[in-house]
């Protein structure tokens, strides 16, 4: 029997010996498999390969001035996408299993320190309980990059790779776009009437909502004390209302700069603007603060916070925070060092208030960038800065948890083409600010501020801390910026 | 030689040859006792050092009134299990009036336990996460109520840390499947400086069908009883039973009254760490036309030295 009749006679139809279908079948399968596994084979050499690896390693803006001259072929892209798939695979699986196996030497050093533990002397429990620490901290680490690190770090480089194969085209729509007008046709075209166009009526009938928000924030105790310095203070409310002068807003922006370390920024409805210390220490330079307040002030015009309200009300009315949470729109990312501290029992706001947002944010969160965007430039401020920091966030501090911000957002090849595509839309405009000595002055300010907070958590009791007196828990050679192959080399693929 | 009279040379040789260390006097170790003083069920505030007596196993020692350090930590050791369902209700009413009255400026950490203790807050002065965590729990895992094992571990945790430590207890006071035993407790009790409160959650249900059960569950249900009673006495806290929904207000406020009203008395023991219980007894009184007026004192029963 031919292939073809073993086809024709329904594939595993063979009736002449059963050797055949050893034959037939991965033929068949071969036959068969898309075309797109084909090209997904890695065996493509590693020099090949090179120029793309090395593409990967830009940044977004780059990337968006570059990726029109780059030539890769989609034999490149497809192996490419395989290699970093495999890779993810393989990194997360060797972290996760590295976590379970510290998982089970920690529950059994607890278990025999459980049965000793009548009979041990003190130092002997000393050092038992150094051990449990060490290895409690291992195995935190282990979880958080199996879980968080690896995978956005990851989709962090798939979303380059999209970005090279496929902005070439889509830089060729925008221009497109722009030759015939009818850019100015898109939703909130119309940038030069900005501050006296409606975007959605009835901003003013969200304060009531925002005031009622943050009065319950206060009272849950989920708060962070307020930054003391008067100079940070007056730096950020300064920055923020220049940015609302430019903007669509029409209600007043209550600025608040709350002392903790997550990177975040959010909005509640009505213009009460909160602005982390975490996010003023992450910025380098005046745009790419601007371009997150911005986005946030976005969410304000847009009256995001009062059309999720309604919305999540109802589906999480059993539990009051989350009602909180659904009308706050958090704008901020919170680095590795978030996670660790979650797993030693504290975490920020942005875990409490995003966990309903799932699924709720992610047309708005595009309008935001948008509109954000819109009203960086009308400022007088660098758009791109808003770029550059979402760049910093997922490339060089990494490990962006999914939780307060990447997980309720539409992918970054999305949100980074849709920025980029409306700076592109934007007239153009001479002098547009990157930094001032302003900025600079605040950096200073806050480096006081960022050290009492610092000694303040070092005063922290815990029930969870280092123990007294034992060596310093083991830690992954691995530090944010460092490109994640150095955590685990790619399989299959040698420089 | 009489035999006797061999062993007890062989001893003091031993006792001077090896354990030289043990048989120096012990050099004074500073001790810190906190607690209330009680007149039937007020609170008595404003004495001074010539109100209190203080002896050390009957021997009276030197001491002094400081101020109570703070802030304080208060861990909250909430049972979450399976087995507490029909009463997780009055946990989380506890729970929740406890974290409504409590003063800003402590640190409070949330863990509870079921088969074993979770740590969900660690110390935190955000009072919100203890209760925005508890609030997002979900449904409890396991079945087991390890209660000894859960006290015994979060007091070896707490007895690493400096400073004021108080522990409340929010369960039945029930105990399933522990490794260790109620020896094992009181004994780690008696040997950590941490105030111990112990809630009844359960009692309310308990008064609503105490002539439906059996001898044997009465006779648990009294054994939890005793257990809490047991920390309470042991560590210088109380132990609390509340027979319906709305004493959880007054309780947990309670809670917090004796917490803002204990005294602090500093003092040098002499005891050796020989790892056995040596018992406190503090007086309390006042001179009121030259008679001497008692009143309550709760405080720890003593120290175990290690």
């Amino acid at each position: 029997m031919t292939e073809s009749s073993a086809m024709r006679n329904g594939v595993f139809q063979f009736k002449d010996g059963g050797w055949r279908r050893l034959v037939a079948i991965p033929t068949i399968l071969s036959l068969v498999w898309p075309v797109s596994g084909q090209q997904a084979k890695t065996s493509l050499p590693p020099e090949v390969l090179n120029p793309l690896r090395q593409a990967l390693q830009k940044s977004y803006k780059e990337l968006f001035d570059e990726a029109p001259k780059l030539e890769f072929s989609a034999a490149q892209i497809a192996a490419m996408r395989k290699i970093l798939e495999d890779a993810q695979k393989s990194c997360v699986s060797q972290y996760k299993r590295r976590s379970d196996e510290l998982s089970k030497q920690l529950r059994s050093e607890q278990a025999s320190l459980k049965a000793a533990s009548a009979k041990i002397s003190d130092k002997e429990r000393k050092d038992r309980h150094c051990k449990i620490q060490n290895l409690r901290a291992l195995e935190s680490q282990a979880r958080v990059l199996a879980e968080n690190a690896i995978p956005i770090a990851y989709e962090n480089k798939k979303a380059k790779l999209e970005l090279i194969e496929k902005w070439p085209e889509e830089l060729k729509r925008i221009q497109a776009e722009i030759a015939s007008g009818s850019y100015l046709q898109r939703r909130w075209g119309d940038v030069k009437d900005i501050g006296f166009r409606e975007l959605v009526p009835g901003q003013e009938k969200d304060i009531k909502d925002g005031q009622e928000a943050v009065q319950q924030m206060k009272m849950s105790g989920l708060m962070p004390p307020e930054v003391d310095d008067p100079e940070v203070r007056k730096y950020v409310t300064s920055l923020a209302e220049q940015i609302g002068k430019h903007s669509d807003l029409k209600v007043p922006l209550k600025v608040t700069v709350l002392n903790s370390k997550e990177i975040n920024a959010f909005a509640l409805p009505g213009g009460f603007l909160f602005v982390q210390r975490g996010l003023l220490e992450a910025a380098e330079n005046e745009s790419q603060l601007a371009g997150v307040i911005a986005h946030e002030i976005g969410h304000v015009t847009g009256r995001h916070g009062n059309k999720l309200m309604k919305r999540a009300t109802i589906a999480s009315a059993i539990y009051q925070a989350a009602q909180i949470a659904a009308a706050i729109l958090t704008g901020g990312a919170a680095t590795i060092g978030t996670y660790y501290a979650l797993q030693y029992g504290f975490y920020g706001l942005g875990m409490v208030l995003s966990l309903e947002m799932l699924g709720v944010s992610r047309e708005f969160e595009l309008e935001a960038d948008q509109l954000g965007v819109q009203y960086a430039w009308n400022s007088g401020f660098d758009p791109s800065g808003f770029i550059e920091f979402f760049d910093k966030m997922a490339t060089k501090e990494g490990y962006v948890t999914g939780l307060s911000w990447f997980r309720t957002h539409p992918p970054f090849y999305q949100r980074m083409v849709n920025s980029k595509r409306e700076i592109m839309f934007l007239p153009p405009k001479e002098g547009l600010i990157q930094n001032s000595p302003a900025f600079d002055q605040m950096k200073k300010a806050l480096a006081k501020v960022t050290a009492r907070a610092e000694e303040e958590d070092k005063e922290r009791p815990s029930l969870l801390a280092p123990v007294q007196g034992c060596p310093a828990p083991e830690k992954v050679e691995y530090k944010p910026g460092e490109p994640i192959e150095k955590l685990c080399p790619e399989p299959g693929f040698s420089k | 030689m009489p035999r006797a009279r061999i062993l007890q040379v062989i001893r003091a040789l031993v006792a001077v040859l090896c354990c030289g260390a043990v048989a120096r006097p012990q050099s004074p170790a500073q001790r810190s006792l906190y607690f209330t003083v009680e007149e039937g069920d007020k609170l008595v505030t404003g004495l001074t050092e010539q109100n209190f007596r203080l002896t050390e196993d009957g021997q009276p020692v030197t001491f002094r009134l400081a101020p109570p350090e703070t802030p304080i930590l208060i861990t909250l050791l909430v049972e979450y299990s399976q087995a507490s369902g029909l009463y997780l209700n009055d946990i989380e009413t506890a729970l929740k009036e406890f974290m409504d009255a409590a003063p800003e400026g402590n640190w409070y950490a949330l863990a509870t336990f079921a088969q074993e203790v979770q740590i969900h807050v660690d110390f935190t002065k955000r009072k919100g996460e203890i209760l925005a965590t508890y609030s997002g729990l979900g449904q409890p895992f396991w079945g087991e109520v390890n209660t000894y094992d859960a006290i015994y571990d979060t007091l070896e945790k707490l007895e690493l840390l400096p400073g004021r430590r108080v522990l409340i207890v929010i369960g039945s006071g029930l105990n399933t499947l522990s490794g260790h035993t109620l020896t094992d407790v009181q004994k780690k009790v008696e040997a950590t400086d941490v105030v111990v409160f112990g809630i009844g959650a359960g009692s309310m249900l308990r008064g609503q069908y105490d002539a439906y059960l059996s001898t044997g569950a009465r006779m648990q249900l009294t054994q939890a009883e005793a257990f809490f009673q047991m920390l309470a006495k042991k560590s210088g806290g109380q132990a609390f039973f509340p027979r319906f929904e709305t004493a959880y207000r007054d309780v947990m406020r309670a809670v917090h009254t004796m917490l803002q009203h204990q005294y602090r008395i500093i003092y040098e023991s002499r005891l050796r760490p020989d790892n056995k219980f040596h018992r406190v007894k503090l007086e309390a009184f006042q001179m009121v036309d030259d008679k001497r007026k008692d009143f309550t004192v709760r405080v720890r029963e003593g120290w175990r030295f290690r």
